[in-house]
């Protein structure tokens, strides 16, 4: 596995924390920590296209992820000192999660990161090809993560001779 | 480098700045929050003392401490406060930071009790987001501690403990901001357990305390490797006694700030005084910070 590539622990909570917000854009919400009074829990579930699921108790859903994280910075923005943040999803989620806080002013030790749910990759620009949906060209994914882009690197497959594109293989989630 | 003393300004009368300039040269930089060792020439020895810098940054011509003279001193502030005058030349270090600014945080609080001021009025030179200053002193400390301080809305001198709800203070922070803490030992535990508790990660809180050697029981102590036994005389420090004999022993701040001087302990009980190790390595004995910490135990053995 390349230098880039995170290592994650398993989810658990940070008791020197005094209070705690999970944001996870997974189904499966952790259901002893949703017990516990000072955890707020942020999801996306929808009942039906753009209906978010009702709340529960200290549960939140929203629509969508964009709308999660315009609610998380926010959020972030008022919040005290004592807080911690959790993200639990796919690698890109929980990255564009963990840069929001860090603008917000968290420090790495009040983000706690889980990757959980498809191993899907977003690819940002240099095993695999795909095709950039903006321009059409062919990229080759390396296994290179870029943390602030919370994706992974895509390089022109043909930049030295165009046309020339191998098959490419199918990554499958 | 040799500093020659070329002012001495007493603002009350346990506390003066005395102002240093170079004996030929221009200073090195020294970012806000440095601090310098200066040599002080003692009847039978030499003191080697930390303070930090309060002069600005900027300033390349000179360099300004303030001294308090600490009751039942072991000498140092001592002789500045009574023998030293204009005139005098001192060597001095090069500047050090241990306690510098972080310039992610979007809000500095700084909080300092007595002599701890002084790193922050450093700090006041350069901030470049915004700031609250809590500053506590005994009502005697007041005045010469307002005249060191601009008058802003967000600079606070309080003259009692009871003056300051730290708690109140500490959970209204957003958080982007990042605390620093200077002051006596009593003190910075009681502000850093009270972040503690408020759920303040150690990341966002910083701090520098010198001057824990203030001295304690004569013990022994055995050096493994070199071959020594010495006796370490209570009004002495575990290092000035290693560097008495001739021993090259690491050290850089020498105040239990920044554990450069650590030791390895194979026997004994060491009496931990800095600010440096976490309670878990205090409590596994099994180091030593030779410039402040003495020992429980009659003898000690180092690796060393």
């Amino acid at each position: 596995m390349s230098k880039s590539r995170p290592i994650y622990a398993p989810f658990k909570l940070d008791l020197a924390g005094k209070a705690h917000l999970i944001v996870t854009n997974q189904p499966e919400v952790p259901e002893r920590e949703a017990a516990l009074a000072n955890i707020e829990i942020w999801t996306v579930q929808t009942i039906a296209p753009g209906v978010q699921a009702p709340i529960r108790d200290n549960t939140r859903a929203f629509r969508a992820v964009p709308e999660l994280f315009t609610h998380l910075a926010h959020r972030l923005s008022r919040a005290a000192t004592g807080l911690r943040l959790y993200a639990i999803g796919t690698e890109s989620f929980i990255w564009d999660a963990h840069n929001i806080a860090m603008a917000a002013g968290l420090s790495a030790t009040e983000i706690h990161l889980t990757q959980s749910g498809p191993l899907v990759r977003r690819v940002i620009v240099p095993q695999n090809i795909v095709t950039c949906p903006g321009c059409g060209a062919a990229l080759f994914v390396r296994d290179h993560f870029s943390r602030r882009l919370a994706g992974f690197m895509g390089v022109k497959v043909d930049a030295e001779t165009p046309g020339q594109i191998p098959a490419a293989e199918v990554f499958v989630s | 480098m040799k500093m020659r003393i070329a002012k001495i300004l007493t603002l009350s009368p346990s506390i003066a700045k005395f102002t240093l300039q170079p004996v030929s040269g221009a200073l090195p930089v020294a970012a806000p929050g440095a601090h310098v060792i200066v040599e002080i020439p003692g009847p039978t020895r030499i003191w080697k003392n930390a303070y930090s810098l309060v002069s600005s940054p900027e300033d390349r011509g000179q360099y300004e401490i303030i001294v308090r003279r600490v009751e039942h001193s072991r000498g140092g502030s001592a002789w500045l406060h009574g023998h030293a005058s204009a005139g005098d030349v001192l060597e001095v270090s090069a500047p050090q930071n241990l306690f510098p600014i972080n310039r992610l945080a979007k809000k500095h609080l700084l909080f300092s009790a007595g002599i701890g001021l002084t790193p922050f009025l450093a700090y006041l030179h350069t901030l470049n987001a915004p700031f609250e200053l809590h500053h506590l002193c005994k009502p005697e400390d007041e005045a010469a501690f307002r005249s060191l301080l601009p008058n802003a809305a967000n600079i606070t001198l309080h003259t009692s403990r009871n003056a300051l709800d730290l708690n109140a203070l500490l959970a209204a922070q957003k958080l982007g901001t990042h605390l620093y803490l200077c002051g006596p030992d009593n003190f910075m535990r009681v502000a850093l357990a009270t972040a503690q508790t408020l759920g303040w990660p150690d990341a966002k809180i910083h701090q520098e305390s010198f001057g824990g050697a203030t001295g304690g029981e004569a013990f022994t102590v055995h050096l493994q490797r070199s071959g020594l036994t010495l006796e370490v005389a209570p009004e002495m420090s575990l290092l000035e006694t290693l560097e008495a004999a001739g021993l090259a022993a690491p050290c850089l701040c020498r105040g239990g700030a920044c554990g450069e001087c650590e030791l390895p302990v194979l026997s004994g009980l060491p009496d931990h005084r800095d600010h440096v190790l976490t309670p878990e390595r205090r409590a596994a004995n099994a180091s030593i910070l030779t410039c402040v910490s003495r020992a429980l135990s009659p003898e000690l053995v180092l690796d060393f």
